[in-house]
């Protein structure tokens, strides 16, 4: 057994845990992770994290604002004395 | 300069320069649009404004919780647009500039309301509330198949601001973490810090009501 193996398989569940961020980031194969072949918590928790970012991919879109919305923008632009073009920091 | 939601503790990294097209590939039309709205052109920016209003009003939605605010700010950020669009100079996509835009009309208006700021110092060190509860049998220890849209967009508000606006940008809209941190003006590591705890606090959330339920 290799020593990340060994490092892995005695990992506590806190340590696991502190470097779960960066092994979500590098889109790591968790399911090989030797801390989780033994700790069903651990394991729970790696499902459930890896289960709410799918479902949250799946949120968009939303709905539209009403009408209302573009109207009120539109009279704000008429009464506006300074159209975009005339914006200071436009190159 | 004062943050209300976000501390930065470390420059963010340059973001590649394409990137954001894999999120945000470009409308047909947008830029022609953009330089258009740039010049004045009225109907250019109300293209604009039918291209981008359903992402900006979900974004302040989601940040919200509330139909009428979220309403206020979308008026808001594209009233800021219109005023800034002529500093536009196509660094990033034009959608992300426009988020960043809206985000920040959201921080100052949570900013306003006076909410309690959320720290992304904090430690990643498991606690009692962000850790895997142990008092969860072995019958319901895993969430998976089990949450509907309507439960995780209730749970999503429940969220502390700076939770939310983290993972509302990343798990939902699918920024990467350097493009968090340019927009929020903070370090790429307290991002993803910000992030890990935004979703160990929706677990326990989704738990929670999951409990409630079985209760019921």
């Amino acid at each position: 057994m290799s020593v990340v193996r060994v490092m892995e398989k005695t990992m506590t569940c806190a340590e696991f845990q502190e470097t779960l961020p960066e092994l979500f980031e590098a889109h790591a194969d968790l399911n090989a992770h030797e801390h989780l072949r033994s700790c069903e918590n651990c394991a729970a928790l790696v499902r459930d994290l890896e289960y709410i970012a799918s479902q949250a991919k799946l949120l968009l879109p939303m709905h539209d604002p009403s009408p209302a919305v573009w109207d009120n923008i539109q009279q704000a632009i008429r009464r506006s004395p300074n159209p975009p073009a005339s914006q200071a920091g436009r190159k | 300069m004062e943050r209300f939601v976000l501390m930065n503790s470390g420059p963010s990294q340059p973001r590649p320069a394409t990137q954001h097209l894999r999120r945000n590939p470009p409308i047909a039309g947008e830029e022609e649009a953009i330089e258009k709205a740039r010049n004045g052109d009225a109907r250019a920016f109300e293209t604009l404004y039918a291209m981008h209003k359903r992402r900006v009003y979900s974004l302040c939605l989601r940040m919200l919780g509330n139909v009428a605010e979220a309403e206020d700010l979308t008026q808001e950020a594209f009233l800021q647009l219109y005023r800034k669009i002529g500093t536009f100079r196509g660094d990033s996509a034009f959608s992300t500039w426009l988020h960043r835009l809206a985000v920040n009309v959201v921080l100052m208006h949570l900013r306003r309301k006076g909410l309690p700021q959320v720290s992304l110092e904090e430690t990643l060190e498991p606690s009692q509330d962000d850790g895997p509860r142990k008092d969860i049998g072995a019958r319901d220890l895993t969430l998976s198949g089990s949450i509907d849209r309507v439960t995780l967009e209730r749970a999503i508000e429940n969220l502390p601001p700076g939770y939310r606006l983290v993972f509302v940008l990343h798990d939902v809209e699918g920024y990467e973490h350097n493009e968090i941190a340019e927009m929020l003006d903070c370090s790429i590591g307290n991002s993803k810090s910000q992030l890990h705890k935004a979703r160990m606090k929706l677990r326990d959330l989704l738990h929670t009501g999951q409990r409630k339920e079985q209760i019921a």
